[in-house]
């Protein structure tokens, strides 16, 4: 064998495996959709946004609740969480820049997102539940809240960096003070790229459920109550999926597919507009 | 030592004994210049590269300020004060004192909104008179004929060139007695370059210009009065006609011949 057809042998065992690889990596996540679809759509029917939850054996049993609930606390969430993360994500790029303390808060934040989310819920049990004595949404809001921010952080510093430096002078040269530099010239060029961050960050804490589980709890029941325990499509589906009765099983098929469906949106979403800014330019 | 020509018209600008040092540097990157510069009439910087020449562009409208450690030694005269003192207000010197980039720096708004937004810095807010400025700017500029039909759309669909007059407009907009080029065309096609060579040439009528160039040719065209300079000293400033046929230093005379660059 020459030299040349060995090199061609190797080439085609290592494209050979990688591809298999790649396969079967993909292979599980339309196995899961696959499953998500079927046992899901099945289970879909009106009733489950009509009504809120209800015993084993009912009829009239849905999801309206843990729908209305989620929407609520991913809401709260965001309302929190991202006008914090925009707001340190610019100190860094536009103030602290390479100074110790903008390096240090990044290292902190990195550490902070690979944070088990459980710990954050166990953190806000102890410092809002426990002196409040009591579940509630603002809790559930803000275990969620502290996850997303550092995702916010890092894209907003990241994005801002990336708008030209000689942008920011032009309009410094016109005589812009550094606040309307910052609100005119680079968050309008940064657009598309913080609205991608936002809703990956929002898609990320969508889909918690160990954070709610000892912060906004649960309930069978609808409710508004920002101070009161809120039902959430994850932790429902926990209960459903964990219990025995095959209705609450199958309304626990209906919630996973409609979160998946709203997690997969947002990423789509995100991915659209981050491209469409990039065609712009 | 260094040539300067006694510059016997009224003076825009006026540097004396000027140093400018980059934050951590242990020399100077400008040493004792004292240039003048006159009034409505284009001055241009030559020399090689490193010599300091966009170095000393900066500091006229104190954009080195932005990056915080930089020291600046000696004075540079404007409308009768030394703009380097401390208590400077920077952001009405830079409205009286434009600058024009190497690349096109259209804003990520629209071709209208990037006209505006200087005159709106400053508070105007009537529309009409915005209308009417943006329009002069845009006509002075001569890139109005290219864009009246799309004042709405996004300024970075046009042309490299087109960006340039727009940034150029942008900088008229609000009535500078000083535009700074800093190698204006190095990034555009020689079609453009003639056109905005053009229009610097025109502005002088209004404006007291200085212009960056890497480009003999362009000096030669464009200018009345050209510095040469080299290792962060101006060696030589003379009419340009004169410093290019006769200068009186011999290392202007290697650099313009190409002996080095």
């Amino acid at each position: 064998m020459t030299a040349v057809q060995k090199r061609i042998m190797v080439n085609r065992i290592a494209l050979g495996f990688s591809t298999l690889s790649a396969v079967i990596a993909l292979a599980f996540l339309f196995w899961i959709l696959g499953v998500l679809v079927m046992k899901g759509m099945s289970a879909l029917n009106w009733n489950i946004f009509i009504f809120e939850g209800a015993p084993p054996g009912y009829i009239e049993s849905g999801l309206k609740h843990a729908l209305v609930g989620q929407l609520i606390l991913v809401g709260l969430a965001t309302g929190i969480g991202v006008p914090l993360g925009i707001l340190a994500g610019t100190y860094l790029s536009e103030y602290g820049k390479n100074s110790r303390l903008a390096h240090t808060i990044r290292d902190i934040s990195d550490i902070m997102m690979s944070a088990p989310s459980i710990v954050i819920g166990a953190f806000v049990y102890a410092v809002i539940v426990m002196p409040m004595g009591h579940f509630s949404a603002w809790a559930g809001a803000i275990a969620l809240a502290i996850i997303m921010i550092p995702i916010i952080l890092r894209t907003t510093d990241d994005m801002l960096q990336l708008v030209p430096g000689t942008l920011r002078e032009a309009a410094f040269a016109l005589g812009a003070p550094k606040y309307k530099v910052i609100k005119d010239v680079v968050y309008r060029g940064a657009k598309a790229g913080i609205l991608t961050g936002v809703l990956l960050g929002i898609a990320r804490v969508g889909g918690e459920t160990a954070p709610l589980l000892f912060t906004s709890f649960n309930d069978n029941f609808f409710t508004t109550d920002l101070n009161a325990a809120m039902p959430s499509l994850t932790v429902t589906i926990f209960n459903y999926a964990i219990s025995p009765y095959e209705d609450w099983q199958q309304l626990g098929w209906a919630a996973a597919f409609i979160l998946s469906m709203f997690i997969l949106g947002l990423n789509i979403l995100g991915r659209i507009i981050l491209f469409a800014g990039k065609k712009g330019k | 030592m260094a040539s300067i020509i006694d510059i016997k018209e009224e003076c825009a600008l006026h540097v004396r004994d000027f140093e400018f040092t980059y934050k951590g540097a242990s020399e100077p990157s400008l040493k004792k210049v004292t240039m003048p510069i006159a009034k409505h009439s284009i001055t241009a910087l030559i020399g090689p590269s490193g010599c300091g020449k966009t170095t000393l562009l900066r500091a006229f409208n104190r954009m080195h300020d932005l990056y915080p450690g930089n020291t600046y030694a000696g004075e540079i005269e404007f409308e009768g004060r030394n703009i380097l003192t401390p208590k400077e207000d920077l952001i009405h010197l830079r409205t009286k004192i434009g600058m024009i980039f190497q690349k096109p720096t259209a804003f990520p708004m629209s071709i209208y909104d990037n006209v505006a937004y200087g005159m709106r810095l400053q508070g105007i807010k009537n529309k009409t008179e915005l209308n009417d400025r943006v329009e002069k700017a845009l006509k002075d500029a001569a890139i109005w004929k290219e864009v009246s039909d799309r004042l709405k759309q996004d300024a970075n669909g046009l042309s490299g060139g087109q960006q340039q007059r727009l940034c150029i407009a942008r900088a008229i907009a609000v009535e500078p007695e000083v535009l700074l080029f800093d190698e204006p065309t190095s990034a555009l096609d020689p079609i453009s370059t003639q056109g905005i060579e053009k229009l610097v040439i025109e502005l002088k009528e209004r404006v007291s210009i200085i212009i960056v160039t890497h480009n003999m040719q362009q000096a030669a065209r464009v200018s009345d009065y050209t510095g040469f300079m080299y290792l962060g000293e101006l060696i030589e400033l003379g009419q340009t006609e004169e410093l290019f046929v006769t200068p009186k230093e011999k290392l202007t005379q290697e650099y313009i011949t190409g002996k080095f660059g």
